[in-house]
């Protein structure tokens, strides 16, 4: 972000993706207010119920997603580098496999898969190679971890053939 | 006998070859499992505490210290080598500290974070040994206004983490703000913003959303540049150690973050972030290289860490002589002190001195084998960076959810962290500052509660925020600190201005 | 080369004889707390009076544990080497959060500790007895503020008890809830409120120190060394005790329950429990079987009239 910030010009047309990031400002907001307004007759001794700072932080954030639309159309948002979504849904997948094979398949496993689909969104797509690479790390991690030090991390198949 | 004469006798007891054994254990222990992300010196203790139990009650006191301290400093390592902090208290480390590194200045870095905090331990707890029953005097005088007047000041400061977009700070802040809500209102008991879910009840987890936002929004940023990033970063440029000049820079440093850090880690519900917030900020207003701040400024290493860890000493002053745990790693430490027979309290220092003066004993002595232990690393953890990208961010974000699953199995807190992890990445495309997000979430909170606090024991009148003489001092520093700066603008707008511009290009 | 040296270390400090059945236990709290005491020290004794082989702790915080009772509710089941520890705290939550699980979906196996509600004031107080605050709370309900850990815990249920029984509006009491007991003891310290409640444990050492003064105590009568009167001398029918338990995975067997139920018994009669209790400052309140099952429903009614007195739970 330190290498985005060189100022755009002044012919940009309203930059979409600030409009968006003001809608999500103002969704955020919406989503304060609607939660917390069932709890605005509660008060006490205080005068401070348990919605006004939500109330406070909801209006600022309005008076932000405004502001946001304010800039966008004058294009003051920085520019942005060309972002390659590859790599990126690479990670995201594998942090969502670990997250649902975690439980089935104990630490190892999963957290081996995640290992190898990062190193896939690094340039090394040689699963044949950095799965089991990535497993055999993470039983080691886990031994150390799990075994030695007690941490709870869920056990799965391989790890019962060691403990 | 004479408080020094105490002192000394423990140190004789504890400068034993074998006791330093022991101490040497416990900072590597402490180390190895404080330095994973999401993992904090309060699990680490926890976590390692029944392995002291089977020593001698000298040799386990000595090695219970080292764990601590190995704990409190773990997190730093990670923080600077790769933007990942381990704890709260060591998010404004990452800040400078991995500028620096991607610099080639990883080991000054390390340096300067690990003689910061000996020198900052050093003086915390001679400062616990000598003035712990002042310093605790003072801590009472907060109360809840005045800590409210504390977190505005707090508020403040961290505008200077807020990059170059006022608009994109602010919004940062507000996000956190809004995180903050989350979860279950400490003064009324209601559920907000949970949707009647229950793994939302106690909001979110601090140490989640840092580790997210900061280590998988990192990876994912610089895995989306493909090819056009630098394949290997730089991992040693000039000298691994610490130059005359970055000395020259530190040392002061280290001495103005003890000096903060010390008094608000006493304080009962200071905590040990504040104090790191309050140094980054005021070593940013006082250094005389202000533009190298957001692109790996040692004074912004040195003083956060001395600052961390003295509030680490601090915290042990309403512990010991209050019997107050103020922190869930103080309140580790009481059980374990329980298992030396301490019972800490008003009238520790006058029924127990033995054991209070073994105890300062064994801190400073492991507070010395952290140094030895890290110092001689600095060039090995160096090295880390040299790892190719693949394996190095595949690394990365194994221990990043090792720390997240160790603290907490739950499949819910890993879709947090991948949720966050994706808003750290969105925000870093468009520009947005990820530290005011954290910051919010830490700080928002404790200001409300003490807001409310305050207004409820005086039945709703609010000149009483003003009325206390320490609130209205702190409150009347935090309107000079965000006032004057305007007016200076304002003033010099012309002149100040097109020096903004040069820097920025 | 710092593998090896851990693994060394902690090789040589975990070989233990592998003798009964291994249990886990889900401490239903963040590292520190209370709970997360009770659970280590369950491990610790269990390992070393050979009870258990090999015990493991782990945390599941939230929500006043209703978050880990709900996961072992639902993930133990039927698994006889699975405990999980808990107490009046979690009566309580799961009232104010909604739980959907409750602690008839887990099989309790006995009460293991118990700890009374002090209530004190600075030393320099103008009020002297639990007379002088109850009149003070008569006069005006929301002069009196009162420092406590979290709000729907059992200081504040104990608060609202005190008002309903003095005849005082209990949805009047101005309580300020404190995350936990050491920032509540600092503002009382401080003078920040009127009076302080909290377990005794929390308090003891400034009592002795002369820095507070005790009141009143929660018990049903006078608790030896504590040199004060009870709530209910005072006239207030107002008995609190916050409680910590061990509870089985629902679904199990007659026989498994039986053999845990014995395991524990065997904890809790065992030198080591009770040296460790001394050290931690815990009383023994050990009860098992029928009568702790009776006295547990008692508790669950008792609690939700009050949190519904206070406005809590509606």
């Amino acid at each position: 972000m330190s290498k985005g910030n060189t100022p755009s010009t002044q012919t940009r047309r309203p930059d979409r993706a600030a409009l968006v990031i003001a809608v999500f400002l103002a969704g955020l907001a919406g989503l304060i207010f609607w939660d917390t307004s069932r709890l605005a007759k509660i008060t006490s001794y205080s005068g401070i119920g348990p919605a006004t700072i939500p109330f406070v932080i909801a209006s600022v954030l309005l008076l932000l997603a405004a502001w946001t639309v304010f800039e966008a159309l004058r294009g003051d948002f920085p520019t942005r580098e060309r972002q390659e979504f590859g790599p990126v849904i690479w990670i995201v997948g594998g942090l969502a496999v670990q997250m649902l094979t975690l439980k089935p398949l104990g630490f190892s496993i999963a957290t081996g898969l995640l290992f190898a689909a990062t190193a896939a969104g690094f340039g090394k797509r040689k699963l044949w190679f950095t799965i089991p690479i990535g497993i055999v790390l993470c039983l080691g991690v886990w031994l150390v971890f799990a075994g030695l030090l007690q941490l709870s991390l869920p056990a799965g198949p391989l790890e019962h053939l060691f403990w | 006998m004479t408080t020094f004469d105490f002192l000394l006798q423990g140190m004789l007891v504890a400068a034993q070859p074998m006791n330093l054994f022991y101490a040497l254990i416990g900072v590597t222990l402490g180390t190895a499992v404080g330095v994973l992300p999401g993992i904090g010196p309060a699990l680490t203790v926890a976590l390692l505490l029944p392995v002291t139990y089977r020593l001698d009650p000298g040799g386990s006191l000595i090695m219970f210290a080292g764990i601590y301290y190995g704990g409190m400093y773990g997190g730093s390592t990670t923080s600077i080598l790769l933007n990942t902090p381990g704890e709260s208290a060591s998010i404004v480390t990452a800040l400078e500290g991995n500028k620096m590194a991607r610099k080639g200045r990883g080991g000054p870095a390390l340096a300067t974070a690990a003689i910061g905090s000996f020198v900052a331990g050093l003086i915390a707890t001679l400062g616990l040994a000598f003035i712990a029953p002042f310093v605790v005097k003072l801590a009472l005088v907060f109360g809840p206004r005045e800590y409210f007047a504390l977190m505005v000041l707090a508020f403040v400061t961290v505008s200077s983490a807020f990059g170059d977009s006022t608009l994109r700070g602010l919004t940062s802040l507000f996000i956190g703000f809004a995180l903050a809500i989350i979860g279950i209102d400490q003064l009324t008991g209601q559920a907000r913003m949970s949707f009647g879910i229950p793994d939302l009840l106690d909001g979110i987890e601090v140490t989640t959303l840092a580790v997210a936002m900061f280590a998988i929004g990192e990876s994912l940023y610089i895995a989306a540049q493909g090819d056009q990033g630098p394949d290997k970063i730089e991992a040693v440029k000039g000298s691994v150690w610490m130059t005359g000049q970055d000395w020259a820079r530190s040392w002061k440093a280290w001495l103005r973050g003890t000096a903060i850090g010390f008094p608000i880690g006493a304080m009962p519900a200071g905590g040990a972030e504040i104090g790191t917030f309050l140094s980054y900020a005021t070593e940013k207003r006082l250094s005389k290289h202000p533009e190298e701040f957001g692109h790996g400024a040692i004074e912004g290493v040195a003083g956060p860490e001395a600052a961390n860890n003295a509030s680490a000493a601090g915290t042990l002053v309403p512990l010991l002589t209050l019997g107050l745990p103020t922190t869930a790693t103080a309140a580790i430490m009481l059980a374990g002190f329980q298992q030396y027979g301490l019972q800490p309290g008003p009238l520790l220092f006058a029924t127990n001195p033995q054991l209070v003066w073994g105890l300062i004993a064994s801190l400073l002595i492991a507070n010395f084998m952290l140094l030895v232990l890290n110092l001689p690393l600095v060039g090995l953890w160096v090295k880390l960076l040299t790892i190719p990208k693949p394996w190095l961010y595949a690394g990365i974000l194994l221990f990043a959810t090792l720390g997240t699953i160790g603290a907490n199995p739950s499949v819910f807190e890993l879709g947090m962290l991948l949720a966050f992890g994706v808003l750290g990445y969105g925000m870093r495309i468009f520009g947005y500052p990820i530290a005011p997000v954290v910051v919010g979430l830490i700080l928002g909170p404790l200001a409300e509660q003490q807001l409310r606090r305050a207004l409820a024991i005086s039945q709703g009148d609010v000149t009483v925020l003003f009325t206390s003489p320490v609130a209205a001092v702190l409150l009347a520093v935090a309107a000079a600190a965000l006032i004057v700066p305007l007016i200076l603008r304002a003033r010099g707008r012309g002149q100040v201005l097109s020096q903004l511009a040069a820097n920025e290009d | 080369m710092k593998q090896f040296f851990l693994a060394s270390i902690l090789a040589g400090a975990l070989a233990l004889p592998a003798v009964a059945a291994d249990y886990t236990i889900i401490a239903p709290a963040n590292p520190g707390g209370g709970w997360d005491q009770t659970a280590r020290s369950i491990q610790s004794v269990m390992q070393a009076e050979g009870i258990s082989g090999n015990v493991q702790v782990q945390n599941v915080p939230g929500a006043g544990g209703t978050i880990g009772l709900a996961q072992f509710a639902s993930q133990s089941a039927g698994n006889a080497n699975a405990l999980i520890v808990g107490g009046y705290v979690m009566v309580g939550a799961i009232l104010t959060n909604k739980s959907p699980v409750s602690l008839n979906d887990v099989t309790p196996i006995a009460r293991l500790t118990g700890e009374y509600e002090a209530i004190v004031v600075p030393a320099d107080s103008p009020l002297k007895s639990m007379g002088d605050l109850v009149e003070a709370l008569k006069k005006d309900p929301g002069a009196v503020s009162w420092g406590g850990g979290s709000a729907g815990g059992t200081d504040h249920i104990a608060v609202g008890l005190i008002a309903k029984a003095a005849g005082v509006d209990p949805t009047k009491i101005n309580y300020i809830a404190f995350s936990g007991g050491g920032e509540a003891l600092a503002a009382i310290l401080g003078s920040q409120v009127t009076a302080g409640i909290s377990g005794y444990g929390e308090f003891e050492s400034q009592i002795k120190a002369g820095t507070l003064r005790l009141l009143a105590m929660s018990s049903p009568e006078r608790l030896p060394g504590i040199d004060a009167p009870t709530i209910k001398e005072g006239g207030l029918d107002v008995v609190v005790e916050n409680w910590r338990m061990v509870a089985a995975a629902p679904g199990l067997t007659d026989e498994q329950k039986a053999a845990v139920s014995a395991d524990i018994e065997k904890l809790a009669k065992s030198a080591g429990w009770q040296e460790t209790l001394k050290t931690k400052g815990w009383t023994d309140t050990y009860l098992a079987g029928d009568a702790f099952k009776a006295q547990l429903a008692k508790d669950v009614s008792a609690t939700e009239a009050v949190l519904k007195d206070i406005g809590l739970v509606q």
